[in-house]
């Protein structure tokens, strides 16, 4: 298990070196350069910011230099937060994104597996239809819809909640958000949950336990849940990929201070040395959540050997 | 030898007589399956419905998508004029505005989709069927794309390379395929061991017509399920674009372009968010239910 | 809002000794005031830097506005006020001597100095600091241009400290307008011991030094900048403001809906079409007034189609920038038919003779127009525009006009920002999307947009007898002679139709009805928050 887990930490390197290339290619390649701004500035004064920002080099020598920092653990100084490095920036954005997409993502999951189980015992009853349907709502309709009106609910109409806004980890500002993420997510994670419990409970063991005349409760609970589960937990390492995506639309809509805020004002200021900050933070991210799912499967089954 | 040649031409001849392995009543048994879900009919019709107003509905109504007027500026839904959905903020006809927006949403959806599924099963069957580092390297490669932050290098795309039409489909399907290349790449696996693939190969047929000819066909099933869930995520996807300001040209629309346009007045003019919201979501609730019905029709062991 | 002229006309001897009390927050009498005196105001934008040298966006001056102070400032009305200096006089058309007040202090206690003044202009004209404005203010400084393109030692700038208390600043031709100017905070103080001590740092809360109204509190990216009142400013007894919070919403909706549910003071800039809705809805709260910058189209003057100055015109003169300001934008905004906006100093308004004409006349003779041109209904242009509700609706309505008037078939290319300034900074378009506001109240600052060879001027159009004027203008020490000489040359120039002028914009926005000292005569939008105080509500 540990030179599996040591392999596939190995494995990320590549990957991020990929990633890394075509991202800062694509970065140079996009028109518009970071100092393009309303008023022009003079070729000299360009020219000073050029070189300022080690922007007067050629291309592969911009590219070394920044893998050099980046070895030193440097994602180098932002130029859309002129007074910032990158490194403050993510550290000071990462904790409010990650609070708010794994508290949700943990809501999710108890909403999501309860709703799941109890449409799955009671298959094509009126109750199945209503909670998949409500949790179908969760999928279809876009979070850029849901997201205003809910501040338009719980913020307009009913002053219960602000209707946007960060204070410093204030519960308050965090349950819109979080009720957001969670409506998106409980869906995907009930319709698994369903599905997978239904198969089970229609596998032979399960068939065995009846014949036995054990209780409904104790079978599911004692017998159907954890095989039920498997699937539920390889959803939850592309859910959690899509929070950190999720979170660019969500962040907008309640205007937080996360990851997904600093991702669209990069991308949108040219602010080279800030998205490949990112896109180095969420690729690695997206490599250990994946590592992480891996392992918890090869837990749950005890037939996955590595 | 003379034996097992014999043996070797009777499973190809077997194989090739009867080219998907289930044959053609389990096509059959899921067709009666699938027509016996009632939620799932009723989506496909209303599907059909939506797509078919989609595709002939402009030609019939009396406004052009394009048309502004400056006397019938957020119109509330009316009778007057045949402003059946209302007028948007510049008075132009929303009903035509939102049935044009579905053309280009549908059009992406499922443009995107084929292009996706057809890359995804190309990928997917080819690393599968040749195996050893082939297939390594391949999966490292949608390994590699899983962890590729998709909506930033999607606005960098779309930012680099204009946002015409055919660009948003290629941008989405670039990050649409390695589910299915996956999915894919399993099933040949245990596909190719079965013995009239093993046949084929030993008679000389070559790997691209045995990936196209017998192992594709086979996997029709999943690819089937499959696509239904590729295409509500494709145009979800095409709507965060377009929330985010990457959407089609004016004065051309598409549902998510025309959300955005609506979540900003959703106070004063609820109807310039509510009907294209409406038809998006109805499609998308009808998208999903077409495929969990096919899943439960070409899968049985799920039932 | 002329009134900023009478400062800055008389070349001989300004003063504005006017005593500490008088530039206090403007109470009416019996105003009564909160126990609360803290502000939630809206800054559009997280801002880029706190470094007055840096500092390039509305949000950004916003607050270096707060938490410095310069030789003078400008007060809610938007005329130039005492800041550090105390007074000042041109003493010969290129020379001017500001005298500092005696009590201005750093946040840290020690005295504000001329040397300071010396070292932030320095600061910000050496190519090291690199600021995107240096160029912009270095014209009006003797050697500033040369400094910043590193052509000169940084000594060269024409700033010196006569004593501690006095300033001299030497300009390359006579800038009567230069104490509205010097309120800039780009050409304001800077505490060297602090730069020093921090490098880079310096503008982070508990490290920085500002000698304004106020000082950083804390500053969390993306989510608040907090500023308190200063205890060492020369003139506490005058600011009422204990506490306030700016917040960087860019969404409009978003800004509005935080107003709505009580998280915010001041709502930065309404979105598009909804002032007439608010102004029924919250008339005590809304707040709009004119401002001194112009929306405009630029035409591409080197294009093959646009280099006929027949279409351009044909293209300016159907626009019916009535119906536009009324309908569409539906914010107060004045149509505009030059380059000079109204309210500003050193040049009159100027319009075509057709903004007079009835509508018919007009379409009937940019028919002509377009005939002689060659050009024929059905024909193409291509309109270029970033990616903003704003900017949809007004091209579209645009594209409408031609359309429907013209026959002319428009194609609509929307981009990203960053984007559209390349195209049009690189001349690859034929319209596109432009707007300006003023960096400082005289006229000079609008006619970059249309003058042979300048930064600004997207239209690559040149008049030399315009230019001409304009060189003559600023050699004049005449106001009267000078302005007489930029407005012929700001009618010359738009003779050419070099590009389309739509609408002088507005800021429509709401401010909650307790927020005291927000005035709508303050043309240039610039709000220090040493003027506002809370009422008590």
């Amino acid at each position: 298990m540990w030179s599996y887990t040591f392999r596939r930490v190995l494995m990320t390197i590549p990957t991020l070196l990929a990633v890394i290339t075509v991202c800062y290619l694509l970065l140079h390649l996009t028109p518009g350069g970071p100092f393009d701004s309303e008023r022009k500035v003079s070729a000299a004064v360009l020219a000073n910011l050029q070189a300022k920002y080690h922007l007067d080099l050629p291309l592969w020598q911009q590219y070394l230099y920044y893998l050099k920092s980046l070895l030193q653990g440097d994602l180098g100084a932002s130029f859309r937060y002129a007074d910032w490095s990158v490194n403050d920036l993510v550290a000071k954005a990462l904790p409010v994104s990650a609070t708010i997409g794994g508290l949700s993502l943990l809501l999710s999951l108890l909403i999501g597996v309860t709703l799941g189980t109890f449409a799955a015992l009671r298959q094509n009853s009126a109750v199945d239809y209503l909670v998949m349907l409500l949790g179908n709502i969760g999928s279809v309709v876009p979070s850029f819809v849901m997201g205003p009106v809910l501040i338009l609910i719980f913020a307009i109409w009913l002053p219960w909640l602000p209707a946007g806004g960060w204070m410093d980890f204030d519960v308050r500002y965090m349950l819109l958000p979080m009720a957001l993420l969670t409506f998106i997510n409980v869906s995907t994670i009930g319709r698994v949950m369903r599905g997978s419990l239904i198969e089970v409970m229609s596998s032979n063991f399960i068939r065995t336990a009846r014949a036995k005349g054990l209780p409904t409760r104790t079978i599911v609970l004692r017998h159907a849940f954890k095989p039920a589960l498997m699937p539920v937990v390889s959803v939850l390492g592309p859910l959690a990929i899509s929070s950190i995506t999720a979170a660019i639309v969500t962040e907008s809509v309640f205007s937080l201070p996360g990851i997904g805020k600093l991702i669209v004002n990069g991308a949108a200021n040219r602010d080279y040395t800030l998205v490949l900050g990112l896109v180095v933070l969420i690729t690695v991210l997206t490599v250990l959540i994946n590592l992480l799912v891996d392992l918890a499967y090869a837990w749950l089954d005890p037939k996955i050997r590595y | 030898m003379t034996a097992k040649r014999t043996t070797l031409s009777d499973t190809l001849s077997a194989a090739l007589d009867n080219p998907s392995v289930r044959g053609r009543s389990p096509w059959r048994d899921a067709r009666e399956r699938f027509f016996r879900n009632k939620a799932a009919v009723a989506s496909l019709v209303l599907l059909a419905l939506i797509t078919l107003a989609c595709v002939f509905g402009p030609m019939l109504l009396p406004h052009s998508y394009e048309d502004t007027d400056w006397d019938a500026m957020s119109l509330g839904p009316t009778l007057v004029n045949w402003h059946l959905f209302g007028t948007d903020e510049l008075g132009r006809d929303l009903l035509v505005r939102c049935l044009i927006g579905g053309r280009i949403s549908l059009t992406v959806g499922v443009l995107a989709t084929l292009a996706s599924v057809t890359l995804g099963i190309a990928w997917g069957a080819t690393a599968g069927f040749i195996g050893g580092k082939v297939d390594t390297v391949m999966m490292r490669i949608v390994d590699m794309m899983y962890a590729v932050p998709y909506l930033l290098i999607a606005i960098l795309m779309v930012t680099l390379l204009g946002r015409e039409f055919y660009l948003v489909v290629l941008t989405i399907t670039v990050f649409s395929w390695m589910d299915m290349a996956r999915v894919v790449r399993g099933q040949t696996l245990a596909i190719k061991s079965r013995e009239y693939i093993e046949a084929a190969h030993a008679i000389g047929v070559s790997t691209p017509a045995i990936i196209f000819r017998h192992i594709v066909p086979n996997l029709l099933g999943i690819v089937v399920i499959y696509t239904t869930v590729t295409v509500p995520g494709v145009i979800l996807t095409e709507s965060v674009l377009s929330f985010l300001g990457l959407g089609v040209q004016e004065p051309m629309t598409s549902w998510g372009v025309l959300i955005e346009d609506g979540t900003g007045v959703m106070e004063s003019t609820p109807w310039i968010l509510l009907f294209p919201a409406l038809l998006l979501s109805l499609t998308l609730y009808s998208a999903n239910y077409i495929g969990d019905g096919l899943r439960d029709a070409l899968d049985p062991k799920d039932r | 809002m002329r009134k900023t002229t009478v400062l800055s006309t008389i070349a001989s001897s300004v003063l504005l000794a006017l005593a500490g009390h008088a530039m206090a927050a403007k109470m009416p009498a019996g105003t009564q005031l909160a126990a609360k005196q803290e502000l939630i105001r809206n800054n559009g934008s997280e801002p880029e830097s706190l470094d007055p040298a840096l500092a390039e966006s509305v949000g950004a001056n916003n607050l270096t506005r707060d938490l410095f102070e310069g030789l003078t400032a400008t007060d809610a009305d938007g005329k130039v006020v005492p800041g550090v200096a105390e007074s000042w006089k041109q003493t010969d058309p290129t020379t001017w001597v500001f005298k500092l007040r005696k009590n201005a202090k750093w946040s840290n206690g020690t005295p504000v100095v001329a040397a300071d003044f010396v070292y932030g202009w320095q600061r910000f004209l050496d190519p090291k600091t690199a600021s995107p404005y240096a160029s912009t203010y270095g014209v009006f400084v003797l050697n500033g241009l040369e400094v910043s393109e590193g052509k000169k030692p940084v000594s060269a700038v024409g700033i010196r400290a006569v004593d501690p208390y006095t300033v001299e600043v030497k300009t390359p031709y006579p800038v009567s307008f230069l104490p509205d100017v010097v309120s800039n905070l780009n050409l304001g103080p800077v505490n060297k011991a602090a730069v020093d001590k921090f490098g880079k740092d310096w503008t982070k809360p508990g490290k920085l030094v500002s000698n304004g109204a106020f000082m950083l509190k804390d500053w969390q990216v993306n989510s608040k900048v907090v500023i308190e009142k200063n205890p060492q400013y020369w003139d506490k007894g005058n600011v009422q403001l204990g506490k306030v919070t700016y917040l960087p919403v860019e969404d409009g909706f978003a800004d509005v809906k935080l107003y709505q549910s009580g998280e915010n003071d001041w709502v930065y800039q309404l979105p598009p079409a909804t002032y007439e809705k608010y102004k029924k809805e919250m008339p005590k709260d809304i707040r709009n007034a004119p401002m001194l910058g112009l929306r405009y189209y630029s035409f591409n003057n080197k294009d093959a189609l646009m280099k006929d100055k027949r279409v351009r015109q044909a293209l300016s003169m159907v626009i019916d920038r009535d119906l536009l300001a009324q309908k569409i934008t539906a914010d107060g905004q004045v149509p505009a038919y030059g380059v000079i906006v109204r309210g500003v100093s050193g040049a009159d308004v100027t319009a075509y003779e057709w903004s007079k004409w009835p509508m018919a006349k007009r379409v009937e003779e940019a028919k002509k127009l377009l005939a002689a041109a060659g050009v024929k209904p059905g024909a193409k242009v291509k309109f270029t525009y970033n990616t903003s509700e704003y900017h949809k609706k007004m091209a579209l309505f645009a594209a409408s006009e031609w359309k429907s008037k013209l026959g002319l078939d428009t194609e609509m290319e929307s981009m990203e920002f960053k984007v559209l300034l390349k195209k049009r900074h690189d001349g690859d378009f034929q319209i596109a999307r432009n707007g300006w506001v003023a960096d400082y109240n005289d006229a000079t600052t609008f006619l970059t947009l249309v003058q042979c060879g300048s930064d600004q001027n997207d239209n690559g159009n040149c008049n030399q007898k315009a230019e001409e004027l304009i060189k003559q203008g600023n050699q004049s020490t005449d106001p009267a002679k000078r302005k007489q000489l930029l407005t012929q040359a700001a009618k010359l120039v738009m003779d050419d139709y070099p590009m389309l002028p739509l609408l002088q914009y507005t800021v429509p926005r709401l401010v909650k009805p307790y927020v005291g000292g927000y005035s709508t005569k303050n043309p240039m939008d610039r709000y220090r928050s040493k003027d506002l105080y809370i009422i008590k509500h």
